[in-house]
Order: C-alpha cells, then structure tokens, then sequence
C-alpha cells in the first residue's frame, strides 16, 4: 500500500519516535546500578522498525548503534514465528548472534499493533560491570578464545508471555562477579525497553501500524537522501590510510589497519583490506562493530540535521576480509575491541582529511582508557571499571578539546567522590598534562592524567589503553601529541604497564597506578600560531617557556608574566624556517 | 502598611510589573527593559503606579523582583574575576567537568570555557578521605602565601571546593576564614556552605558559578534597592529564587547562585497558586514566549523541582541525559524545561526539501517578518497570523502593527511551493511542527518521568501561551486549557504569589534504617534551626525531605519525612513512600534491595499575604460582533470565528471557534473545544472527550 507522505506529519512523528528513544535512554540511566552505565553511560537505546532497522536513537552511544541491525535481523529470523507480545529478549555473543563483545548485553522488547502484528522494537544495550571470564570487568586483553570471555549468550526470551524467565536470570547471577550489579542494570534495561513500547504503542493508538509504518520508511528514505547529498560534496575519488595500533602485552608488535574510502558521486565504500589478521588478544571487532564506526565516523561530517536513522547509512558499504581484526571469526576474542572500533573511526577521519580539511580533527588520544580494578572490599568481591577521557586533536578553526568523549561514544566520567565511597581505591591526581598537546597553528589537546591508589592488597589491574609508539598525528603540518604511558609506582619504584596489558597485575596497598593519555594532533605550521595563543597557554600553564621555544619558536621575555619577546620570536622563527 | 504589594520581572525586551492592591484587584504594566541600568524601567514603573494606584504616590509594602541579571552575567562572560581553591591534584576537575558533551557526531564541538581559567584554579596541600578523616593536614603556611599570590591576582571573588568536604569541611572553613580576613573586600563562595552534597565536578561548578555571579548580583540589588529608597520605596526588597521562594535580597547577596532561574519559576509558582485556587488540579504549565517554549510540573499542589540543572546550557530539552552544554549549578530549581521554539522561530526549507522550524530565532530584534522591523524570513508569529490566530493590523492593544499581507506573501512564495501545499496548509504545518516541538518540554516533565498528561490540565502563560496552548492540550489528549489573566505578565503575577522560602541541604549517605532516622532527625533539627534563624518570622513553616534510592543507584528520588514525630517511626510509612514513587517514575520496584538516604533537605516558608482573589483591570475590549476568517485544518478549512473580549465569556461554556484578544495576549479557541470564564477570570477551554481524534 503506498500511503502519501505528508512532509509535515514525517517531521511530527520523527520528532515523536525521537522522544520516545530519549526518553529510554533516561530511564535506563537513572534505574541502571554499576557505574559504568549509571555514570559512564556506556550503553544506548533505540526504536527499530519491524524489520530491525533503527528509526530512532537515544543521545547514547554511536559505536553501538549502527551494528544493532544485523543483530536484529539475525534475532527476526531465528525466531521467526515466535516473537509474541509479552516476549523480552536477552543476548550477548559477537558469533551466535552477530553482537558485539561479551559484556553488551542487548535486552529488546517487541511492539505489536492492536492485531498483535509485529510493528517495531524497542531496543537497549548495556555495557555490564562484569559478565564473568578471566579478568573482574571481562575485559581481558589476554584472551586467545572467546570462552575465556565469561557468559555467551544466543538470543534467549528473558520473558516469555510477560513472565520473567527465573532460570535464565540464575544462571546470569551465578556466572557473574558482581550479580546484583548485572541484574539491576538488566532490569533497568527492561524498564527502558518497556518504556519504549507504551511510547510507541501510544503512537499506534493514535495512527495505526501502517501509517507509521509507511512514515517509518519515508524516514528512512529522507535520511538516505540527506545521506547521498552530503557525500556528494566530498570531491570523488580514493583515499587510503594507513594507522597502526600498538600491540599485545609487554612486546607489542604493532597492529596495521588499512582503509581504502572510495568516494563515488553519492556512495562511499570502506575497504580494510590490508588489515591485520585477527590476533591472539581480545581486541578484535566483530564486522558487525567495524561497521558501526564507519557508520558513526561518516555521519560526523554529515549536517546536524540529518535524522540518525537506518537510511543515512544505507549509500555506505563496509568489506573487510574474514579472519581480520575488524572482521574476526570464532573463536577469536573481542572483549576489549573498543579500541580497535575508535581506531576505525581515526582511519576514517584520517583518510578524509584531505578531502574535507574542515570537517575533521587531527588525531585524537583513540578513544577512552579502560582500567579496570577488582578484589575483595568489606567481605565482598569488588569490580571498578570507568572510562577516562579524552582528548581531540586540533581543527582548522581552533585548538584541541581536552576532557571530551571520543567521537564514537558519549561517556562520562564518574566522581572522584563516588569512587573513593564505594570502592577501596584513592583518586591521587586528575589533570591536565602540559607540553602534551601536538604543536599547530592550532595545538592538540593537552594530555590526561588520572592516578588510582590502592587501598586493599591483592588488588587486581588491567588496563586497556592506546597510542605509545603510534602517538596521534598532526595535519597539514601540524605535530603528534606526546605519546600515552601508564606505570605502577610501588616501594620506590616505577615499572612501566603496556598499553594493552595481557597479564594481570596485583598491586599492594599503596601502590600507585598513574595513567597518562595521549595528547591530541596539531593541525598546520607552529610557526604560524599566533604568539598571543602561546602566551595564553603559557599563562595556563598548559605550556612551558621551554616548549614555548622549541616548538613554537616563541621567546618567553619574562616566565614569571608570561609576556612575549615578538622581536626575538620573529627571528627565532625566521631561523628555524630556513 | 499599605497593603499594596508590587513585582517586577525584567526579561531582555520587556519589564512586566504587576500590582496587587488590598482589595485583590490587580493592575499590570508592560514596558520596555532598560538594558543600560534595568533599575530605571522599574523604578519609573513603579512610581508610575504609585501615582495611578493610590493618589499623590502610595508606598508598596514590599517590592518583589525577578531577574536574569545572574543568568546573564554566566551567559555574557561578564560576571567577576574570580579564583578557585582546590585540593592538590585537582586543578583541573571544573574544565574537564563530566567529560560528556550535547551533541553527537559533531568533530568541531568545542566545550564551553570555564567560568574560571586555570591560570586562576590553584591548588593546596590538604586531603580529606570519603570517611572525613585527614589523610594530609593543610599547610598553613602555605595558604597565606596563596593568599598572597591571589591578592595579586587582583580577583574581586574566590571559590574554594576541597574533596570531600560535605563530610569534613574543616579544611574549607579554615581557608575562608583566613580569605575573609585577608580578603575583605572579595566575595568568597565555599563549597560546604553553598551545596554540602558528594559529587565534585557538581559542588565545584555551582560553588564557582556562585562565585562568578556573587559580586555582580549584590552590585545590581544593592543599586536597585538605594534607587527603590531614593523614589521612597523603603519597603523589603526581596527576589525570587529558582526554587520559587522570594528571599530578603541581603540574604540573596550571600549566596547568589539560587537566583539563577528566577523569572521562569514566578510564571510557575502563580501557576500553582492559582491552580488550588481555583480547583483545577494537576498541572502542567506551558509558558511560550519569542525564543522559548517552558514546560514544568504541579502534582497535588506540590511544584516539581530538580537539582541536575546547567545554566547557559541553551537548550535543555531532556535536561537530565543531554549535559555538558552549560554549567552545573546543582541548587533546588523548579524542574522547568525548555526547548528553543517560539514566535520568532525562524521557519526554513533544507536541503532535502523538508520544513523546519527553528531552532534559529528572529528573537526581538529584528522579530517576525510582519513586524516590519527588518524581519526577512518568516517566523511561527508570521504562521499564527496568515491562519487569522493573530490580530492582522496590530498587536498589544494596537502598539505593535503587524503587515499580515508581508506574512502571507511569505508563505505563498518561499514556503508552500516547496511542499506542495497552498498557503494556508503550509502556514498550519509550521504551527503544527512548532507545538511538536514545544510538546517535547510538555513530555519532558510528564511522560519522562512516568506521567500521563491526560491526567492534567494545560495552563498557559507567555506572550505566546494562549496562541498554542489548546492545540497542544489537543496533540496530548489533555482535556483542559486554562489561561489565567494577564497571562502575557504572569511571571509578575507569580511573584506576587510567592511564598518567602529559606531551604538547606546535606549530604547524608546512610542505609534507611531506624538508627540512621534517628541521627538523621538530630541533623534535620539542626538544619531547621538554621532555616529559622534565616526566616526570622513565627508565622513560618517547615518541611522536611531526604532523597533516597536502591543502594547501587546514582540517582535519587525525593520523599516527604514526617516532622515532629520521631522519625524512626515512621520508617514503614518513608520505605513505601519511596517505593510507589520509584514504581510511578520508572516502572519498576527491586524486590529485597536495601535503600540509602543520600541527602537531607529542609524547607522553610512564610505564605505570602495574598487576597482570596485576584481581579484584573481590564483594558483594550475587543470591539463587539467582530469576526475573522480563521484556518482550523483541512478538517474545518476557513471558519468565521468570532473574536472577543475575556470579559464577553462567561460562566457558561460556549462552543468554539473563538479568538481571545487582550493587551497581554491571544487565546485561540479550535472549533471542536468550548471556552468560559471561571470565577477567577481564567479562560477555561475544554475539549470534550469524544472529540478526540
């Protein structure tokens, strides 16, 4: 049945399933129990269409929700014939069901219309605190098989004709450290999936099941034209880029990734061809996950106004080889391919850059630290885990942000004060590092840094990080920001911890753990920064004179005031030109 | 005393005024802001009323006031030079904030800058841990060089925010003394006075915001009040607070930071007065003016308030998931959410050929394009008078004209080609998408937090109020529209209404339990001593609150304790309290999960000496048996629709369409509703039930 789109209508309900994926994604977090997804808010929310193609998404996660459809095409075809109202649906594993890493943990509720046809689905996942494994957290970089990961989950019916499957819900608590942790956050889940099903069958009551859905698709066909228009105006053509992650464990070797983007008039295609092949650590995504982040690193040099639905992806096509890192197969692991799926999202700015000079940052930090902390606090096990952020690089108009989320996510930090109540750890420093960030015109954003004491021996750490040897790269002239480091002070001593740690340390009360990121690119000439700039980074300490000279080509007159000698930089920089 | 009572509210463009004599009857002003000194327009105003009201100059009994005068000192960067103390290794926490940002997908977002640069955040040696012991003494050699170093940073205020200092704030308490010593003349803002509650980022902010706006905020009332004085108004000077008590202004300068949303929460207060007044029950206002649309919460009498705000924020449409844009300032605030359409909203075709409205305004300068005041693109105003919603000659009593034919042309050339659609169906898809979008602040404060709208009544306020009022009501299904007199000065109104309001707050993480009950009311107790002291007056009463949660949560829910039995007591009674609370907000109970208090809260109030009713003067009546062609919709095309005086309706329900038009404002009645006047002069419009579509 063809239904004519009234333009103003699309716009009432676009603005409607909105609401309802926001309002979703708000009940999650204020019902949602471990840190990370009540204060990080790593987890996001979506209204999908019948088919499982998103209509709507919560202001969450990007690097989630561009891979919630071929999970939803997979649970749509597996049970098809059994999806009835009343039904909740839990799932996890990046193999049996085309998700994402053990601890995501999808709960999807049904909508039927008032025939008990199949109209939509509300949607949530949730990155849990712990779903078992090797490591408190499940974040094991040293994995070599994802059964070392913790609980897989097929595509189960957490409820099944409105009651709640208790057996299920056991074996979740019994194989997790921190079960009422996971099952709080699952419950905030099914309330926020709840929610998002009275939104829409509100919605329903008021238009019927195929006026909406006739709209859900003049949407997606809207999206997809805005889409197409966008990558019109990147000049056709092909760039490659070339991005290495660190490594594995103490004796990294680094990981290439390649890009190949083919612009085409209104079709862009990304290629990883050269890519990695998948590793022995559990930092492999799923093609599922790598075409999320493109989907995410594309949409951000598309306006604002495009709607962040199913068809603006759709003139976009993602291949990678099988086997690789950015398209792993069974059994390789995956739970901290975080990383792999913010480096997705650096390739592509990294390849744009000459296209879209104005579009794109320089190099970023590459997305959030994950230290992960666990033992026993008051007789009871405890798992710590939070995301630190960020840092961006510089832009054609202005310096590089420091203390934002990645691109691909939107988490938050969780408060010093929370952490030292709860849990037997003490926040020593967090803070700018100076003389971090890439030198430009404009500078990178400034360095990181967070330090975690422990309080309690036998305390275990791991830590996922990023950019040592690789450290962010400037443009258009434009210097690396100073590379990442972490490392236990302890007796005394300082001994270093890999970027991407496999084995466990255990600290002793006292130890110190001090974590530093990455600072941001510099984008074009340092000698062209405006020496007014250096002075006020001087000023804010996010400079030293030192620095100031050697990569500014700036004279500091006076380190006290922070006043500049023009005369003497002028010179200075002439020479350094020559 | 006289028993005449005035307020004030000074937004960008306007100063409403409204005056409240003994006998209930209320007369109102609406003149032009005077941006260079706000003080002249009241000032003036105010005599002017004097003048009229009681002959030969009356003096008021008390001049109630609210301003953005603080929101604009954060939003124009033109509030103090100000330091920041903060513990050793925590400079930084106010510019990384909570790392979060508004917007996704946007490379070139760039944060806002701190309210104090870092060259200015210094740090000291001292730590407390999250039990309140001292882990590292303060150095007090130390901070007198400090003192020093700030002294001749020429800094006109200071903020001091230690971790963990709700618990022991011994370390901050040291340092202010020693500021106020050596500092005389600066504005010192500490974090245990100002929001003794855990959260660093959130205590820091609001302690510097309070800081920033301190000594900007005493200037202007200080100056307003020697102005008052001098035209002989002696009378108390009190403002309005976000949490929608007025407060003596002394008490204000001391801690500025609760003004911040002070015009918003008067159109709210006068909302909730006038709702138990007049029996209309649950409410949910709507207060649409130029730029912006505000929705906020009444449940059984009771305004909804929150305190997860940011200020400068711009538009805090679900305020509570999209952060990072403003400032947080974590004080008590009626829970008021807005998003960023009005009158002025500029309407557009992009790319893809679809319309949009706004976000972009034509604000007050140069405003809608049928003003005449160099508006070129048209604007929802411009909507609302190519369908016959507003006056086609002139608004306001006749001092704005409007060019109706400029509106139209508009629409019928740049705007309906481009969808297919003849000009008044394309000027109807602007109105429409306009209340759309104004519904997600309706929804924001009902079905966010698990409200059915259905369940309340729709009162509008705001130049724009009555314009959009019914037809929203209609969208959401809600029964019931009531625009109140004088709703285009009702923030005025409000004030007028408003209880005298002193509140505290501390943290107090316990499980909820008897023991904890019984310290926690040994604490209340001593919070009320100190909200009594602050009050100063018998007549006053008191209420207390804990917010409370699962334990494991980060967010809490608001319950009423019972005051003046032992609290242990009633233990029962708070645990189902919180429970049916929890399930009505989210859906959902935790079977066997232990709660927490996290923080207690005392309020104190003096109502405000108000007449059992309010009467307004009325000006400018529509003239009699006037019509004008009006479009419904496809549904009812064209309709002569006749426009008429408030003072035409009457208690009996007439059946709409019908256009209201006062001084203040526009009530446009739909043909499917009917409208009368209450015995309060409020407009009353209701759609019956089976006229839902």
């Amino acid at each position: 049945m063809t239904q004519r789109i009234d333009p103003i209508l699309l716009e009432v309900l676009k603005n409607g399933f909105e609401a309802i994926a926001d309002e979703m994604a708000l009940i999650l977090m204020r019902t949602a129990h471990s840190s990370i997804v009540r204060d990080a808010m790593d987890y996001s929310t979506a209204l999908c269409n019948d088919r499982g193609e998103i209509i709507a998404q919560g202001v969450t996660t990007p690097m989630h929700l561009g891979s919630f459809h071929d999970a939803m095409l997979f649970l749509i075809d597996h049970f098809a014939g059994r999806i009835r109202p009343g039904d909740v649906f839990v799932g996890n594993d990046p193999y049996l069901i085309k998700g994402q890493h053990l601890p995501d943990i999808y709960v999807i509720e049904p909508i039927f219309d008032a025939d008990a046809r199949l109209c939509a689905w509300a949607t949530t996942i949730a990155h849990h605190a712990d779903v078992g494994g090797l490591v408190p957290g499940s974040n094991s970089i040293g994995a070599t098989e994802i059964h070392q990961e913790g609980l897989r989950l097929p595509f189960l019916k957490l409820v099944e004709n409105g009651v709640e499957n208790d057996t299920l819900m056991q074996v979740v608590a019994a194989n997790v450290r921190v079960p009422d942790q996971v099952l709080g956050d699952l419950r905030a889940q099914m309330a926020a999936a709840r929610a998002g099903r009275m939104g829409f069958e509100a919605l329903l009551a008021r238009h019927g099941s195929d006026k909406l859905a006739a709209y859900g698709d003049a949407l997606q066909d809207q999206a997809e034209k805005m889409s197409r228009a966008a990558i019109a105006e990147i000049p056709d053509g092909t760039y490659h880029f070339i991005d290495h992650i660190d490594g594995l464990g103490a004796n990294p070797q680094p990981i290439p990734l390649e890009l190949t983007l083919t612009v085409a008039e209104t079709e862009i295609t990304a290629d990883w061809t050269g890519t990695s092949a998948q590793v022995r650590g559990g930092i492999n995504a799923p093609l599922s996950f790598a075409k999320s982040n493109v989907y995410a690193a594309l949409r951000s040099i598309m306006p604002a106004d495009v709607p962040n639905c199913h068809g603006y992806t759709r003139p976009i096509t993602v291949t990678a080889p099988e086997g690789t890192l950015v398209n792993c197969t069974y059994p390789a692991p995956c739970g901290a391919r975080g990383i792999t799926g913010y480096r997705i999202i650096d390739c592509v700015f990294g390849a744009l850059a000459e296209a879209l000079p104005d579009r794109v940052t320089a190099d970023t930090t590459g997305g959030s630290s994950l230290p992960s902390f666990g033992g026993q606090h008051g007789g009871a096990p405890f798992v710590f885990s939070e995301c630190v952020m960020g840092v961006w690089g510089a832009t054609s108009r202005h310096d590089g942000q420091s203390g934002v989320p990645h691109m691909g996510s939107n988490q938050a930090n969780v408060p010093i004060e929370m952490i030292e109540a709860d849990y037997p750890l003490r926040i020593e420093s967090y803070g700018f590092v100076p003389d971090t960030g890439g030198p430009g015109e404009y500078r990178g954003g400034v360095s990181i840094r967070r330090s975690w004491r422990a309080l309690a021996d036998d305390t275990y750490f791991g830590i996922r990080s990023d950019k040592a040897d690789f450290p962010p790269h400037g443009l258009f002239g434009g210097g690396s920001g100073q590379p990442a480091q972490t490392q236990i002070l302890s007796d005394g001593a300082a001994r270093p911890v890999p970027m991407l740690a496999t084995l466990p340390e255990t600290l002793s009360a006292g130890s110190l753990v001090d974590h530093r990121m990455a600072g941001g690119g510099g984008y074009g000439d340092p000698l062209a920064r405006d020496p007014a700039r250096v002075a006020e980074d001087l000023a804010d300490g996010l400079i030293t004179p030192d620095h100031a000279r050697t990569a500014y080509g700036v004279v500091v007159a006076d380190p006290t005031l922070g006043t500049i000698d023009l005369a003497a930089t002028e010179t200075l920089r002439a020479s350094l030109r020559a | 005393m006289t028993g005449y009572r005035i307020a004030a509210d000074i937004g960008g463009t306007f100063t409403d005024l409204a005056c409240l004599a003994p006998d209930g009857r209320l007369s109102t002003r609406k003149v032009p802001s005077t941006p260079e000194d706000y003080a002249t327009a009241i000032v003036e105003a105010t005599a002017e009323l004097a003048a009229t009201e009681g002959a030969g100059g009356l003096r008021f009994d008390e001049v109630l006031h609210a301003s953005t005068v603080a929101t604009n000192a954060i939003l124009e960067s033109k509030g103090a030079r100000t330091a920041l103390i903060t513990t050793r290794g925590f400079r930084d926490v106010l510019e990384l904030r909570r790392i979060r940002v508004p917007r996704l997908y946007e490379p070139l977002y760039e944060k806002p800058a701190p309210l104090v640069p870092r060259r200015r955040r210094y740090e000291l040696t001292e730590r407390i841990d999250a039990r309140g012991n001292v882990l590292v003494p303060l150095d007090a050699d130390e901070l007198e060089t400090l003192i020093d170093t700030i002294a001749g940073a020429e800094v006109d205020a200071v903020a001091v925010c230690f971790l963990h200092a709700h618990v022991n704030p011994a370390h901050e308490a040291q340092v202010a003394e020693r500021l106020r010593a050596r500092l005389p003349g600066a504005f010192i803002s500490v974090s245990s006075e100002v929001l003794p509650e855990i959260r660093e980022y959130e205590r820091t902010s609001t302690t510097v915001a309070n800081a920033y706006i301190g000594p900007v905020v005493a200037r202007y009332l200080r100056s307003l009040s020697d102005r008052l004085r001098a035209a002989g108004q002696d009378g108390p000077l009190k403002m309005m607070q976000s949490s929608g008590g007025v407060q003596q202004i002394e008490t204000i300068i001391a801690k500025p930071a609760t003004v911040v949303e002070s015009g918003p929460a008067a159109g709210v207060v006068g909302a909730a007065r006038m709702g138990a007044l007049a029996g209309y029950g649950d409410i949910i206002t709507f207060d649409m003016g130029g730029t912006t649309a505000k929705a906020a919460m009444i449940e059984g009498g009771r305004i909804s308030s929150t305190s997860e705000y940011e200020v400068g924020g711009g538009i805090s449409l679900s305020s509570q998931l999209v952060k990072g844009g403003g400032y947080a300032l974590k004080l008590p605030v009626i829970d008021v959410s807005e998003v960023g359409a009005g009158g002025g909203s500029i309407v557009r075709i992009d790319a893809a050929g679809a319309l949009r409205v706004g976000p972009d305004s034509a604000g007050s300068v140069p405003g809608p394009l049928c003003y005449g005041k160099g508006g070129t693109e048209p604007t929802v105003t411009d909507a609302n008078v190519v369908l016959g919603y507003l006056n086609p000659t002139s608004l306001a009593g006749g001092t704005v004209p409007v060019d109706a034919e400029a509106a139209r042309r508009a629409f019928a050339e740049d705007i309906a080609p481009h969808l297919g659609a003849d000009v008044h169906a394309a000027a109807y898809g602007v109105h429409q998408l306009a209340n759309v979008t104004m519904m997600r602040a309706v929804k924001a404060v009902s079905t966010y937090r698990g409200r059915d709208p259905r369940d309340f009544t729709l009162f509008c306020f705001g130049g724009n109020g009555g314009v959009h009022g019914a037809m929203i009501a209609r969208e959401l299904e809600m029964s019931r529209v009531v625009v109140p007199p004088a709703a285009g000065v009702y923030s005025a109104v409000g004030l007028l209404w408003a209880d005298a309001e002193a509140s505290r707050s501390r943290a107090f993480l316990a499980p909820l339990d008897g023991a904890s009950l019984t310290r926690a009311e040994v604490a209340l107790a001593a919070m009320e001593d100190e909200v009594r002291a602050e009050l100063d007056d018998p007549k006053a009463s008191y209420h207390w609150s804990a917010d409370l949660r699962y334990a494991g949560q980060a967010f809490e829910l608001a319950v009423d304790l019972p005051r003046g039995t032992a609290l242990a007591e009633g233990l029962g009674a708070i645990r189902a309290a919180f429970e049916s609370e929890h399930l009505r907000t989210y859906g959902h109970l935790l079977d066997d999960k232990r709660v927490q208090i996290v923080t207690l809260r005392v309020r104190g109030a003096i109502a405000a000496p108000v007449p059992g009713s309010m009467t307004l003067a009325a000006r400018s009546p529509a003239a009699p048996g006037q019509t004008r062609p009006v479009w419904f919709g496809d549904a009812h095309g064209l309709c002569d629709t006749p426009v008429i005086g408030r003072g035409e309706l009457t208690d009996s329900p007439r059946q709409g369409p019908a256009i209201v038009e006062e001084y203040e404002g526009t009530t446009v009645v739909p043909p499917e509703a009917t409208v009368r006047r209450d015995q309060f002069d409020n407009i009353v419009i209701d759609f019956a039930q089976e006229g839902r579509t």
